[in-house]
């Protein structure tokens, strides 16, 4: 994935975007619901955030709307959910089900809580390009090798599924239309062709690389410079203002 | 399956991490043992080949579709600890690139898809093949029913955690998950048997559990 824009933002170090992201998400996570006046400054430092940095709203609707089932599947229960007026609530009943103010709370605090988290890693990864970000995340000691395995997929992931959605365009092509359960099998042959390809690239990518004198190691990664200042007044920065929200506000 | 950020309490999350962190390090240092280190650009195929077959939809049923999980899949084709090194970079891929999952819900996510659906889907596979007779047969169908329930089992565990953060009521939300995932853990059972069979028929030796017989080797092709 390309950084498709080229503000400020992407010149940043990616050590310090991956702290602070990691930081504002914890601290956003962990905010209690009920603070409204909080997540309305999260809401405002992100929008600036986004404004600033240039990524696209489209990106992020369209990641939202992804986590939209599993918000619709919980909000499906919250009728059941604490029988209760917490408060001086109120209670809203029709046919024995109850709309109450904690069952909204909760509705509340994952819609909050969801959007920030996606709108956050949003930020990150549209403002990094991704193997800056994992060069990022092994200056950072990440298990090396749990970098190399993701970046060795990331490698082939564009070309995987350009097959597959290849496959998919030609089964379209013949009249597929896939609208039922027995229709599977299908699916699980187009899979396995998928598997039998990749995995003949993948050992021919390995030959390659063998006779090349690839060894099981990546260069080892040079000592990582220290944060430049422009880095250091960015986290800084963002670890203050989400502090301050976090703690101050009401 | 994937929650997002917020939907588990601080303890579900950090315990999702912890049991996360516990079966990743005895993967790795298990790995370091029988995977070499110059496998690692083939488990990188593969798992971007978990990633792409996630992307072919199903259909369950009028509208609603599933898509592939592959968890008992990769374990059968890779072992369960390679399996699990794949889903762990799966769902960080998905995470950290399509946002596709919390990341602080990534712990609790991999315990659910990894550890339960892999290594337990796994486990049931390996009672399944020693009850049934030793074929093809014996070997698919015992795929099909540990796929089956990985799916389950894995839906499952997401709604008790998600219970236990108090997001939803457990008596109602573990029936609804299960009998949901019940229908779609058939179509789970069906591709995995389908993609099996298609990878017996041209390379049996790639199917790390296979132990029939192995193919005849073509004059000229590399044994290794």
């Amino acid at each position: 994935m390309t950084a498709r824009n080229r503000a400020s933002v992407p010149a940043l170090d990616p050590r310090a975007k991956i702290v602070a992201m990691v930081a504002a998400l914890i601290l956003c996570v962990s905010t209690p619901a009920q603070r409204y006046t909080t997540f309305a400054a999260y809401f405002a430092v992100l929008v600036a955030a986004f404004a600033l940095s240039g990524v696209s709203a489209r990106v992020l609707a369209r990641r939202l709307l992804a986590v939209l089932p599993m918000m619709l599947l919980c909000a499906a229960f919250i009728p059941f959910l604490h029988h209760d007026t917490v408060g001086g609530g109120y209670s809203l009943s029709f046919g024995g089900l109850h709309l109450s103010r904690s069952g909204l709370l909760v509705l509340w605090n994952i819609a909050i809580k969801a959007s920030l988290g996606v709108a956050l890693v949003t930020l990150l990864n549209e403002t990094t390009p991704f193997p800056l970000l994992l060069r990022g995340l092994e200056q950072l000691r990440c298990p090396r090798l749990g970098i190399l395995l993701l970046g060795f997929c990331h490698r082939f992931l564009f070309v995987l599924r350009d097959e597959a959605l290849r496959m998919k365009r030609a089964a379209d092509a013949r009249g597929f239309q896939g609208r039922w359960l027995w229709h599977a099998p299908v699916v699980g042959r187009m899979i396995g062709a998928l598997f039998l390809r990749g995995y003949e690239r993948g050992e021919r990518v390995y030959l390659a690389m063998a006779s090349r004198g690839f060894n099981g190691g990546m260069p080892a990664a040079e000592t990582p410079p220290a944060l430049a200042p422009a880095d250091r007044v960015f986290l800084g920065g963002a670890l203050a203002v989400f502090l301050v929200l976090r703690i101050a506000l009401p | 399956m994937h929650i997002p950020d917020g939907f588990l309490s601080a303890p579900v999350a950090a315990a999702g991490y912890a049991a996360s962190a516990a079966v990743l390090a005895l993967a790795v240092k298990r790995s370091g043992q029988t995977l070499e280190e110059r496998q690692v650009p083939l488990l990188g195929v593969t798992t971007a080949f978990v990633f792409a077959a996630q992307m072919l939809n199903f259909p369950v049923a009028m509208g609603t579709s599933g898509h592939f999980l592959g968890a008992v899949l990769a374990a059968v084709l890779l072992g369960p600890l390679n399996g699990c090194l794949v889903f762990a970079a799966v769902l960080t891929l998905q995470c950290l690139l399509f946002a596709d999952g919390g990341l602080t819900a990534l712990g609790a996510n991999f315990f659910n898809m990894g550890v339960v659906g892999g290594v337990g889907g796994y486990a049931l596979f390996r009672l399944a093949t020693a009850l049934l007779p030793r074929s093809r047969r014996g070997f698919l169908f015992a795929a099909a029913l540990a796929s089956w329930i990985s799916v389950v089992a894995s839906a499952s565990a997401c709604a008790v955690e998600l219970a236990l953060s108090g997001t939803v009521p457990l008596g109602l939300v573990l029936p609804a998950m299960g009998m949901v995932h019940a229908i779609i853990g058939i179509g789970e059972a069906v591709i995995t048997v389908a993609t099996l069979s298609v990878i017996l028929a041209a390379r049996p030796d790639v199917v790390g559990e296979w132990r029939g017989p192995s193919p005849v080797l073509l004059v000229g092709e590399t044994s290794s």
